[in-house]
């Protein structure tokens, strides 16, 4: 083993050098591997060639429709350019976060349902001209949205069914949010009660699926995400 | 609260609730085990093994799940897989890269190694893991070895208690005074880059570090914080008394196994410090008087009033109907504040002693050494985590800085007095 003359310590290394005070070593080493792994400088992590390109055309795409935008902003003023970045945008959240994901499936439907939900909202909110058609989004495509969320959601759980406790928590998540249409028409915020109605109903049948079969698994998923 | 068949979710202790919102690159709140055989690792065996003994120890195989209110573990079906060893000590363990795991299993050459986020456990849990790994591996390997009450086996089954959060046992809440603290002398030196730790490990004979301390009539815990404060004394305070900075006192910080103090058989956490306070600012002081100080604090923490006090202090914020009732992104932003004003920056330096190894007469002729290593931050750059095996005592630094000087005359402290002593480096230093 390697000996250090000044610390008066023996080093198990083959390196030239005494750790504690960085003087020579005399004596010949023991191992012929270190005792640990070899130093390696950091590597930084790059972006793969493709991510980089994708989001390049992306970006430059979004500069490019804001632009002609604006430079047409006294012919159609308004900011119509918000619609197709929002598309983008949209895109890119199924791929990052509904394809790529490594979260479940429930999760990502939920999350994508959300977002889809409060895109169309929005471009609804700012963009509909016409007086009747107004409050489409609200009236047609959240209850809708929610209904299919909750259909998919549903089925997932009935085919997958060893790992349906994971996804309860997305589909009571979703069967709450399907009241809120309901609400808003009583407190007449929309206007048309079928599309609302097909999703409530549908939630409430959920539920009392979930109450009849699965009770335990349904207070003991609550109780674990909500414990205090 | 163990994880029940029907329920598959475990609460987070003191402990391990607030770790999590702590952690980051370089506060990684990892530590490591390790074992070191008398023979090359199989891998592929080591793999079989983990696996089997994962199953044996349900408190670990687990992912962190976000709840409304508090963070939860839920049992964790993915693949383990353990990995080979890299230079790198301790680093934060990420879950995503890890399949959810907040643990990481290594090998190399002889070296099983285990590296734990310390939500999960502490030295003791982390000890009883391992021993039950390299037990279980060496079964695997053909080895006709028997468990003799000091081994977990795959074959036993988990109990209730094994999974307990034994400080809300012990919480008292008419004794959790909490005491206010001055903040702590820091270790001063030039940062590695982050997530390069340094390692220095030193192995000495036990039998003369035991009769080293019984002639100074103390433990080697003490004798060794008095050593570590003595060494950082000479070597950063010592005729500087007059500057600002090393006029706040050099506090050693002391992680308590209360396994010993407390009826307990849990593998999680149950761990409670004890500090030595000494200001350094004159010029004279001996090691007798640094022992002395380190004796007193010792006598003074270990009182059983004082850790009730500070199993009680640990748990009354979670007793707090306030801070109970919000939201965990809530308490997140809270605990980061808090510590960040605080944090790390009461403690100078830890000694961690993870005690005696214990293993089966007809396992010992396999297994070479056994030996530990804690994490070393911003605010804490030199820490030491102590294990002794047979006749081998391991003393070992882990650093964040560039700078071995505390090493040195730490270890030359012994050599002076005629120890041998054999030096293990990862040779971190550019
Ligand atoms: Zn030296």
């Amino acid at each position: 083993m390697k000996y250090c003359d000044k610390c008066k310590v023996k080093v198990n290394t083959s390196q030239s050098y005494c750790p504690l005070c960085h003087q020579k070593l005399t004596g010949e080493p023991d191992l012929e591997q270190e005792f640990y792994p070899k130093n390696v400088t950091n590597i930084r992590k790059i972006l793969p060639l493709t991510k980089k390109i994708l989001l390049f055309i992306t970006l430059s795409s979004i500069i490019l429709i804001l632009t002609i935008n604006l430079l047409t902003y006294e012919n159609t003023p308004y900011l119509w350019s918000l619609i197709p970045i929002g598309a983008i945008l949209y895109f890119w959240s199924i791929v990052r976060y509904g394809i790529l994901s490594k979260q479940n499936i429930a999760y990502r439907l939920a999350l994508l349902t959300a977002l889809l939900i409060i895109i169309l909202n929005l471009i609804d909110q700012n963009f509909t001209t016409v007086e009747e058609a107004q409050g489409w989004a609200l009236n047609y495509v959240t209850p809708l949205a929610l209904f299919a969320c909750n259909l998919a959601i549903s089925f997932i759980i009935w085919i997958k069914r060893i790992n349906y406790r994971e996804y309860l928590i997305y589909l009571i998540t979703i069967v709450v949010f399907s009241v809120v249409p309901v609400i808003l028409y009583y407190t007449q915020v929309i206007t048309i009660l079928w599309p609302s109605i097909i999703a409530f109903s549908f939630a409430i049948f959920i539920l009392l699926f979930i109450i009849f079969f699965y009770p335990k698994s349904i207070k003991e998923e609550i109780k674990k995400r909500l414990h205090i | 609260m163990s994880i029940k068949k029907s329920t598959d979710w475990l609460r987070l202790d003191n402990a391990a609730k607030i770790f999590p919102a702590v952690t980051n690159k370089k506060e990684t709140n990892t530590f490591r085990v390790q074992m070191e055989l008398t023979e090359v690792v199989d891998s592929d065996l080591l793999q079989l093994a983990t696996n089997n003994i994962l199953n044996r120890f349900p408190m670990f195989k687990v992912r962190l799940k976000l709840g409304l209110f508090w963070n939860y573990f839920e049992k964790n079906e993915r693949p383990f897989k353990i990995r080979p060893l890299t230079s790198k000590v301790n680093e934060k363990i990420i879950p995503k890269e890890n399949n959810g795991y907040l643990l990481k299993v290594f090998y190399y050459n002889n070296l099983i190694v285990v590296e734990f986020f310390h939500s999960l456990t502490d030295g003791t849990g982390a000890l009883i893991f391992l021993k039950a790994l390299g037990y279980e591996y060496l079964t695997l390997k053909g080895y006709e070895i028997t468990p003799d009450n000091l081994i977990v086996t795959k074959d036993s089954v988990p109990t209730k208690d094994e999974s307990e959060d034994s400080q809300s046992v012990y919480y008292n809440p008419h004794n959790r005074k909490h005491v206010k603290e001055k903040k702590a002398y820091m270790v001063k030196g030039t940062p590695l880059e982050i997530g390069n730790m340094g390692l220095i490990s030193g192995t000495l004979p036990t039998n003369k570090m035991l009769e080293l301390a019984r002639s100074h009539n103390c433990t080697v815990t003490e004798y060794m914080s008095a050593v570590l404060i003595q060494t950082i004394y000479n070597t950063q305070i010592k005729y500087r008394g007059h500057l600002r900075e090393n006029q706040k006192p050099v506090k050693i910080f002391i992680p308590i196994n209360m396994r010993k103090h407390f009826p307990s058989n849990t593998f999680r956490n149950f761990a409670i410090f004890l500090k030595t306070d000494l200001v350094m600012t004159r010029d004279d002081i001996s090691f007798d008087e640094i022992l002395t100080h380190v004796k007193e604090s010792f006598s003074k923490g270990l009182d059983k009033d004082e850790l009730i006090r500070k199993i009680s202090e640990n748990v009354a914020f979670e007793k707090n109907l306030f801070l109970r009732t919000a939201p965990y992104f809530i308490k997140l932003i809270a605990l980061k504040i808090g510590f960040a004003m605080i944090g790390n920056s009461l403690i100078t330096s830890t000694i961690s002693n993870m005690g005696i190894v214990q293993l089966p007469e007809s396992m010992q002729p396999y297994v070479k050494n056994v030996s530990a290593a804690i994490y070393s931050g911003k605010k804490n750059p030199v820490n030491i985590a102590v294990t002794s095996y047979k006749d081998k005592f391991n003393i070992t630094f882990t650093r964040s800085i560039k700078e071995t000087i505390i090493e040195r005359e730490f270890f030359r402290h012994f050599t002076s007095l005629g120890f041998e002593v054999e030096i293990v480096s990862n040779y971190v230093e550019e």
